[in-house]
């Protein structure tokens, strides 16, 4: 299939390699210049989104946030002007679902099919091909781009209509905020406490408070690595969205609410690009208390 | 083994009838006569904690809040008049780890062993023998009771010190109160952005925002069976235990403050006896919104 891909970020660029090597025909683009090991699979390096459009059956975007999205595919030499009835644009970046459905009901009356098709599981999630990914969307057209979403990840579900994808999405970045925060809070509470935070952590992780964040993010904050992994101010955006979609919803998200503040904390801190189980460390702060294990403690000592 | 349970509840009747299907000779007390299904499997019903206390090397108790494990150990005829050096009493209630410390000096006082050993698992994992258990206390009490304790519960681990185990319970009810919040508000916020709950829940069960909670209290919120399961009085008793244990230390925790208020809202609603997961309640009256209602009217019409 003749595929268009634009956005070739730390999540674009791994996702168009594995469909090139489903053996696919790749029409490429983005700001920068396109990656070497791209090209070297037979990428084709387009200069505009209006050309990697013209070539491509379907047009997949992978690109920061709403105004991202808005500009390479409305913008001048933008995706639209390349569309021919028929084709399929899938924006496979995680933005607003309110502006999803607008830019779908625009793709519509071009007589093109639009599915938002939003991802989880990170940079190494991409690289392993196992991303979960939300679609929005026909069931038709959902059927038809399957194959391709197969070849980038593994859990694939078809949430609803238009928007539904991007609305699934900011509930999965809702729960995995709160939960970094409830798990930040419990082994505060244990640490200060004088238990030891990676017993607590072990105990739990058979019972019903277990979760991947409990595995995955409570041992960043026992082990304190904060290195990314997902970055604060990406997950600023997404709450953003969550909030600002509740306002416009008028529904109240009051733990929400408070994890965003958390991050603007961190982010006053210097800490945008820590990766977001570094969380915890707003809590810490107002706890004038690190979490550490007895054996750090001891090594201090 | 001659071993003593006092309190036989829900939980601590299933806990009971393990240990003597375990072939212990068990020596029961409770304010009530102890039930049948325990007297015809042998158990000897005492009339008070001390008689159970004389009779039995470990003695155990299952009891609500913490008043009640220092009357059962303190009070008139009490389980402490009846220990004699070298017996074991452990606590396997959820109760302040403040007082645990002060509970278990005062039995080492007497020339015996404390273990404080809450659970977590419920009433289901009480029958099937599937508790967690975690575990404050000396190795060698633990090692002691360990072969007990493993016919009620199949993740058993000694966290640390005496009032450990108790620390390690309140961070998992932080960490269950807070999931529960954190699928509410995202199930609520995809529910009143017009996508179906239930298939939302659905594509994030695969991903980082899985756990047993959303699996579970997920489903719960999503069929509307708040038939408890874990009562919210017994989690507010909880989270109780956790903020007054935080104002002690010194410490902030603003979603376990929050979790509590809603809790609380939900029992200004008749819902003290509701399972836990209802607190997704408090924030659909927030909401002015009911999750699912949308997708139940499409079915009604």
């Amino acid at each position: 299939m003749k595929i268009a891909f634009i956005g070739l970020g730390i999540m674009g660029r791994p996702m168009a390699g594995h469909l090139l090597d489903g053996g696919h025909d790749l029409y490429l683009h983005d700001l920068r210049p396109v990656p070497q090991d791209l090209l070297e699979k037979g990428g084709h390096a387009c200069p505009s989104n209006k050309e990697a459009a013209a070539q491509g059956d379907v047009v997949i975007t992978m690109v920061p946030d709403t105004p991202d999205v808005e500009a390479a595919i409305f913008g001048p030499d933008g995706v639209a002007q390349g569309l021919a009835p028929g084709k399929t644009v899938v924006d496979m970046s995680s933005i607003s679902p309110i502006a999803t459905k607008d830019f779908a009901r625009r793709i519509n009356q071009l007589g093109c099919e639009y599915l938002d098709a939003p991802v989880s599981g990170g940079e190494v999630g991409a690289k392993q091909a196992t991303l979960t990914i939300m679609v929005g969307g026909s069931e038709k057209t959902f059927a038809r781009i399957k194959p391709l979403f197969e070849l980038m990840g593994k859990n694939i579900t078809l949430v609803g209509a238009n928007g539904d994808g991007q609305t699934a999405k900011v509930a999965n970045q809702i729960i995995v905020a709160l939960t970094i925060e409830a798990v930040g809070e419990a082994l505060l509470f244990a640490s200060k406490a004088g238990a030891d935070p990676a017993m607590v952590r072990k105990a739990l992780m058979g019972g019903f408070a277990s979760s991947r964040i409990l595995e995955v993010h409570g041992e960043r904050m026992i082990n304190r690595t904060f290195d990314p992994g997902f970055r604060i101010e990406l997950h600023q955006k997404d709450l953003n969205l969550a909030l600002s979609g509740a306002r416009a919803l008028k529904m109240s998200l009051p733990n929400t609410a408070t994890c965003q503040e958390l991050f603007n904390a961190c982010a006053a801190h210097g800490g945008s690009a820590w990766d977001h189980s570094a969380m915890v460390r707003a809590l810490e702060d107002l706890a004038n208390h690190q979490i550490a294990s007895k054996e750090r403690q001891k090594g201090a000592a | 083994m001659n071993a003593g349970f006092i309190g036989l509840g829900i939980m601590g009747r299933a806990m009971s009838a393990r240990l003597i299907d375990g072939g212990h000779e068990l020596y029961v007390h409770s304010h009530k006569p102890a039930p049948k299904e325990l007297t015809d499997k042998g158990a000897r019903d005492c009339r008070t904690a001390r008689e159970v206390a004389s009779h039995a090397e470990v003695i155990f108790t299952m009891v609500p809040d913490t008043p009640n494990v220092e009357e059962v150990l303190f009070g008139e005829n009490g389980a402490a008049s009846g220990l004699s050096p070298g017996k074991v009493f452990v606590d396997m209630s959820s109760i302040s780890p403040i007082a645990t410390k002060d509970l278990a000096q005062r039995v080492n006082q007497l020339g015996c062993e404390y273990l404080d050993a809450p659970v977590s698992g419920g009433d289901v994992g009480a029958r099937q023998g599937t508790l967690t258990i975690m575990v404050g206390g000396s190795e060698k009490a633990f090692a002691r009771v360990q072969p007990l304790f493993e016919l009620m519960g199949k993740s058993v681990t000694l966290i640390g010190g005496n009032g450990d185990g108790q620390i390690a319970k309140i961070a998992n009810q932080i960490i269950v109160a807070l999931t529960i919040e954190a699928v509410g508000e995202a199930l609520l916020f995809a529910s009143k952005a017009g996508a179906d709950p239930a298939k939302v829940r659905q594509a994030l069960m695969g991903g980082f925002a899985a756990s047993r909670i959303l699996e579970w209290h997920g489903e719960r919120i999503i069929k509307r069976n708040f038939e408890p399961g874990g009562r919210i009085e017994l989690h507010q008793k909880d989270l109780n235990n956790a903020l007054t244990g935080a104002r002690a230390l010194n410490l902030s925790l603003p979603n376990t403050a929050t979790c509590q208020e809603l809790f609380n809202a939900c029992a200004a609603h008749g819902g003290s006896a509701w399972d836990h997961s209802a607190m997704v309640r408090a924030l659909e009256d927030l909401a002015n919104f009911e999750i699912g209602s949308q997708d139940r009217q499409k079915g009604a019409a």
